[in-house]
């Protein structure tokens, strides 16, 4: 289905047509309820127009006036309306259940689609700019499926249908009525094709990105924000972006201000259009009753005719909104994911290596720094501990990053078992590896659940003895609700070290074979320092551990210590072996040795005096 | 009502004025032409009545006005269309500032009680509808009843019985619409509760997008996400399907009007009670008068709708702000005086009282929860004393404006966010107006300059969103140069040196040494070497100072520090140990 978008692009209202073939049924359906509620609503001008001719027909003999005709014209206007107004009300059910359906499955598959891509899409984008997408530009779409598809049948089917009476009865009246008709339709198309107009809408949905996209920063951001006495006006971006949203929408009504005026005036001035004509039929003939009876049909109906019509007044300037936001939604969907293999294959053992591996951040996008990888090679044998340290920048996280495919190698290759981890599909892949990242990511759910995530099988006691063993049990069992206690709503706020704990006992209930440890122990509180390292070394037991840390003292005993600089690797080896090479490694432990040694001292401050 | 209006504008009532004038003028004009038209009838009438020819001369006139009309109807209509989008763009730019500003006066402490993603949505999204009530629901719900209030006013002057019969169920669908409003609000907060919650799971799955790959969750937390947008469908089908017919019968109900003026016209005119002109006034208007009442009808749920969110909106601008007095004293000496604070009634910190000389450094030390980030998030103000007081040189802090009490104080967090912009933008966070020498300055003590000049653009590389393209130690850095820059006398470090890279660790500490010097400061230490040397090191444990002194003092008693102490001295000598060397080690 997916594959639809890519292969044969499409864009405007072409594109919005195919995603509504997804419910061509229930739409077909809303469609000719909508035909029928619209011609049944045009009822109430015919009833007028049979009244308004007896009476004229018996103006010269009021008496024989048929008043049963005119009363019974009264009750079928209300039947009709009423049966109108039921139809309205079934097609409007139709076309909102279709819209609905269809924004709920673009969803979904937007969502499925977003965990598909490799991270590297998630560093480019703002998570505001996404979820505007996610939120707006589809829920955009219902507009065009609810309202403007029944709107526009309508808006069509009725002119057409009346028009086509009224040349029957005199096509140069007829005419009369058609020309603001169809001048009106040609306004709205020149507000969906104009480049102008294009262009702004552009400009539109891009201010409106930007806007979205700071505003999450900007609440995300607040610690800063308040600290740094930064205000609204002076958090300027965000600012600029509001009063720029402001600006590029007033261009757009500007933009649109003839084109919208025109049409309505138009559409309520058909009588201007008529009534000149009329006067020019009657001149030649001032003594043509039945004339003056079609005059008559025209002055009352020919107001009813512009009903429908200006619903669309909007549609022009909608259409334009709904196709820009879904060019954006198919960028989205035209991203590529993560590539699977075709015959996933399992690997036998856990030892990870590195053959050559290369790697740069491909995108060229200047936010994204392009640290690359040279030549990488090394192997973590499983039951083992290897460390990666280096210099900030040099490439540790990336290297960590490549094994679970956040994002693929540029040249040569990662394996697990022997296995290319390229062949050995994701689900498998991330059920070998466990992850204990620097920044924990808790969601807004109970303690317990943001544990279970390890495993998700896992019983309540597994939870509980998880957690003990990363020292997180006493914490929790202090917050006012225990393992029940929501995070993120309510007040609950964990430490950086709690946080980390909570990621530990996560990996714990894992189990997984190979374990990551990315600056794991950094938020570690000094009372439990040792209680998270027992937790951590009984993790760490008969598995595969690759971790990147920065006390050099911790890794000094691990079986492999792999120094990596500028994306190269520059030495590895045993603690002992390294400090003999008088290397970076070396010059890292003498810096790190110092560093052990300080203190924050009064003296320090007096110096500075 | 005027908590309605005062709402529906966030705050803004006068802004409805112009685009309800507007919007009135506008369906006034329409109606001319309906009238205008009546004349022409009266013209075919006189014909069809007498036999005579028809007076074209008169209908040229009347053609002639109507073309006029055309003009005027132009003119007022686009006159009315700049007042309505200006007013209401205008007026919604200047509620998103007021919000987003409002939100940052609010006490930190509200931050972590709410979900961001509703914040945002509120800040965005929310207002969207505010902009569409004061352009186009709110004038159109004004001419829709005023205009219909003009016509049965004036026709009541032509024909009373026939104006009563043409409105007298006006009424009854109103009072319709207003008995069902409470079910009706129900709905749109549910409504607008799953839209809220779907736009909140949105943004947790996107953001933990890493955890969920890493974890494999795409399946449970999308599961979590599915059902949110599920539910967001199904509301959304509910609210149409159980509006729908209330609206419906109260717009059949209004329309039977038309019905009810051709049956007490037709016996009028049988008895001869009325004449056809003006007959032919009732039924023409019939078709035509209740057109704008009925857009208000359809549209009235929207309108219910964006009350309901400018409730929420209004909701956050009424927040009460903490109580903020005058300027800064002097000194910078801080006190705690019997200080209690508690998150949902659970004590945090019970009857703290200490003081915190200037220039100085006081180290808090104790076990997680003990309340050490509390007492530093208390001296900035994030939350309040709920008893005591705490005092800066004398004076209580909740008589200080909190925006000049947090100039006097710079903040270096455990967890750092950088903004999606130049990193050169990012460290001038702490200083907006500083030039690039003094925002290089700042970086090379903190240790950023050499890693910043090796990027591709140097200090004007973008920084990814939260700064998730920098380190761990290199956002501690760049956090470190932003309060260098700033340079307040109070200097707060919250486990500051935690994720540091060992290579530049005594670079950093130099740094912050540069950053201490000469300032009060409080600081949050795992290891307990670090802050060996303070001038005062504070142990708390549960809600309490147990002890305070000096290290020699306290390491030599037999209290929580010494204990404290030697799990550390264990703890350094960690190191991680493969499962083999564990075992032959036994």
């Amino acid at each position: 289905m997916k594959d639809n978008a890519i292969n044969k692009p499409r864009s405007g209202i072409g594109r919005l047509v195919e995603i509504a073939q997804e419910q061509r049924i229930l739409l077909l359906v809303a469609i000719l309820l909508s035909i029928v509620a619209t011609l049944l609503q045009f009822s109430p001008f015919v009833a007028v127009y049979v009244i308004v001719a007896e009476l004229l027909k018996n103006a010269a003999t009021p008496s024989s006036i048929d008043y049963n005709l005119i009363r019974q014209w009264g009750i079928l206007a209300l039947l009709f309306l009423a049966g109108a107004l039921v139809f309205l009300y079934a097609g409007n059910m139709c076309s909102h259940i279709a819209a609905f359906r269809i924004l709920y499955h673009m969803r979904v598959r937007l969502s499925q689609h977003l965990a598909k891509l490799p991270m590297g899409y998630f560093n480019r984008q703002s998570t505001g700019a996404i979820k505007k997408n996610l939120e707006l530009s589809v829920e955009k779409i219902e507009n065009f499926i609810a309202h403007h598809i029944p709107d526009l049948v309508g808006a069509i089917v009725l002119p057409v249908v009346m028009l086509v009476v009224m040349f029957v009865l005199d096509w140069r009246l007829a005419l009369a009525g058609a020309v603001p008709i169809v001048l009106s339709y040609l306004f709205q198309m020149f507000v969906f094709y104009s480049e102008k107009g294009r262009t702004q809408m552009e400009a539109w949905l891009k201010i409106q990105e930007n806007m979205n996209a700071e505003g999450v920063e900007y609440i995300r951001g607040m610690p800063a924000v308040k600290v740094f006495g930064l205000t609204v006006r002076n958090f300027l971006r965000f600012n600029r972006s509001i009063k720029e949203y402001r600006d590029v929408t007033l261009g757009i009504t500007r933009t649109y201000k003839h084109a919208y005026t025109s049409f309505f005036v138009l559409l309520s001035s058909l009588l201007a259009f008529i009534v000149p004509v009329a006067i020019l039929l009657f001149s030649g003939q001032p003594g043509n009753q039945a004339l003056g009876l079609t005059v008559i049909v025209f002055l009352v109906m020919a107001p009813g005719l512009s009903i429908p019509v200006l619903k669309l007044m909007y549609l022009g300037g909608n259409l334009r909104q709904i196709t820009t936001g879904t060019d954006s939604i198919d960028k989205i969907l035209a991203q590529e994911p993560v590539p699977e293999p075709q015959t996933p294959e399992t690997p036998e053992g856990c030892s990870v290596s590195f053959e050559n591996v290369s790697f740069s951040y491909s995108d060229t996008d200047a936010s994204t720094r392009t640290e690359a990888l040279t030549a990488v090679s090394f192997e973590a044998r499983a039951g083992e501990i290897t460390a990666l340290v280096g210099p900030s920048g040099s490439g540790k996280s990336t290297i960590a990053n490549l094994i679970p495919r956040f994002w693929d190698v540029g040249s040569g290759s990662i394996k697990i078992g022997g296995v290319d981890v390229r062949v050995i599909g994701t689900e498998k892949l991330m059920g070998m590896v466990s992850f204990v990242f620097q920044d924990v990511h808790l969601f807004y759910d109970t303690i317990e659940e943001n544990i279970r995530m390890g495993n998700k099988g896992a019983s309540r006691e597994d939870v509980i003895a998880a957690a003990r063993a990363a020292c997180c049990h006493e914490f929790i069992v202090r917050l006012p609700e225990g393992y029940q206690t929501k995070i993120g709503e309510g007040g609950t706020y964990l430490s950086g070290g709690e946080a980390q704990r909570l990621a530990i006992a996560r990996s714990i209930l894992k189990n997984a074979p190979i374990l990551v440890l990315d600056e794991a122990t950094a938020f570690a509180d000094p009372e439990n320092e040792v209680k998270i390292q027992q937790g951590l070394s009984s993790l760490m037991q008969y598995k595969t551990v690759i971790v990147i840390a920065h006390r050099l003292s911790t890794i000094r005993e691990a079986n492999n210590i792999v120094v990596v600089d500028n994306g190269r690797i520059v030495g590895q080896g045993t603690h002992d072996k390294l400090l003999l090479e008088d290397g970076l490694y070396r010059r890292m432990w003498e810096a790190h040795i110092n560093a052990s040694a300080w203190e924050l001292t009064a003296d320090e401050l007096r110096k500075g005096v | 009502m005027r908590k309605i209006l005062y709402n529906i504008t966030s705050g803004e009532p006068r802004s409805l004025i112009k685009p309800s004038v507007a919007c009135l003028l506008d369906g006034l004009c329409k109606l001319v032409p309906a009238v205008l038209i009546l004349e022409i009838f009266n013209v075919i009438f006189a014909h069809f009545r007498t036999g005579l020819s028809l007076d074209i001369k008169r209908m040229w006139a009347v053609a002639g006005i109507l073309i006029g009309w055309v003009i005027i109807q132009y003119i007022v209509y686009a006159w009315s269309y700049d007042k309505t989008y200006y007013v209401a763009y205008e007026a919604s730019a200047r509620g998103r500032t007021a919000l987003a500003e409002r939100l940052r006066r609010l006490p930190l402490g509200f931050f972590s009680s709410r979900d961001p993603g509703d914040l945002t949505t509120m800040l965005l999204g929310d207002y969207t509808l505010v902009e569409s009530s004061i352009s186009h629901h709110f004038p159109q719900l004004v001419s829709g009843l005023v205009l219909p209030c003009i016509a049965f006013l004036c026709l009541l002057f032509v024909h009373w019985q026939l104006a009563l019969a043409m409105f007298v169920a006006l009424p009854v669908s109103i009072l319709i619409i207003y008995l069902t409003n409470s079910f009706q609000v129900r709905l749109s907060r549910s409504h607008i509760k799953a839209k809220v919650d779907a736009a909140s799971r949105l943004q947790e799955y996107l953001l933990g997008m890493k955890e969920i790959k890493a974890h494999n969750l795409s399946g449970t937390r999308f599961e979590r996400l599915r059902e949110s947008f599920h539910r967001l469908m199904r509301e959304s089908i509910k609210i149409e399907g159980a509006m729908g017919p209330i609206m419906m019968g109260a717009i059949g109900l209004m329309r039977a009007g038309l019905t009810l003026v051709i049956f007490t016209g037709a016996y009028l005119l049988a008895g001869g009670a009325l004449t056809f002109p003006v007959f032919l006034i009732f039924i023409l208007l019939g078709t035509r008068v209740y057109e704008p009442l009925q857009i208000v009808m359809v549209n009235y749920a929207e309108i219910k709708y964006a009350t309901i969110s400018a409730d929420r909106i209004m909701e956050i601008q009424q927040q009460p702000l903490p109580p903020s007095g005058g300027g800064l004293p002097e000194g910078n000496r801080l006190e705690f005086e019997n200080v209690t604070f508690a998150y949902d009634d659970h004590n945090v910190l019970e009857n703290v009282s200490f003081s915190i000389e200037p220039r100085t450094v006081t180290a808090l030390v104790g076990p997680s929860g003990s309340g050490k980030s509390t007492v530093t998030r208390l001296i900035a103000r994030f939350w309040d004393v709920q008893g005591g007081c705490i005092r800066l040189d004398g004076r209580d802090i909740r008589d200080i404006d909190p925006e000049k009490l947090l100039s006097r104080i710079s903040i270096v967090f455990q967890d750092v966010y950088l903004f999606k912009d130049t990193i050169g933008n990012n460290i001038r966070v702490g200083r907006f107006d500083a030039s690039q020498e003094e925002m290089e300055k700042a970086a090379r003590q903190a240790c950023c300059h050499d890693f910043i000049t090796a990027l591709p653009e140097g200090y004007n590389t973008m920084v990814g969103e939260g700064g998730c393209t920098l380190s761990g130690g290199e956002k501690q850095r760049i956090s470190i140069a932003r309060a260098l820059l700033k340079d307040a006398p109070i200097v707060l470090l919250d486990e500051a040196t935690a994720s540091l890279d060992p290579e530049n660790e005594i670079n950093v500490q130099r740094a912050i040494n540069a950053l201490v010097a000469d300032k009060t400061v409080v600081i949050i230490a795992h290891r307990l070497k670090t802050v060996k040397g303070a001038d005062n090191i504070i142990v708390l444990d549960n809600a309490g100072v147990v002890e305070q002194g000096r290290h020699e003092d306290l390491v030599s008693g037999q209290g929580l520090y010494q204990q404290l102490w030697d799990l550390q001295q264990q703890s350094a000598g960690w190191r991680m140990k493969a499962a083999s060397l564990l075992k032959n080690a036994r």
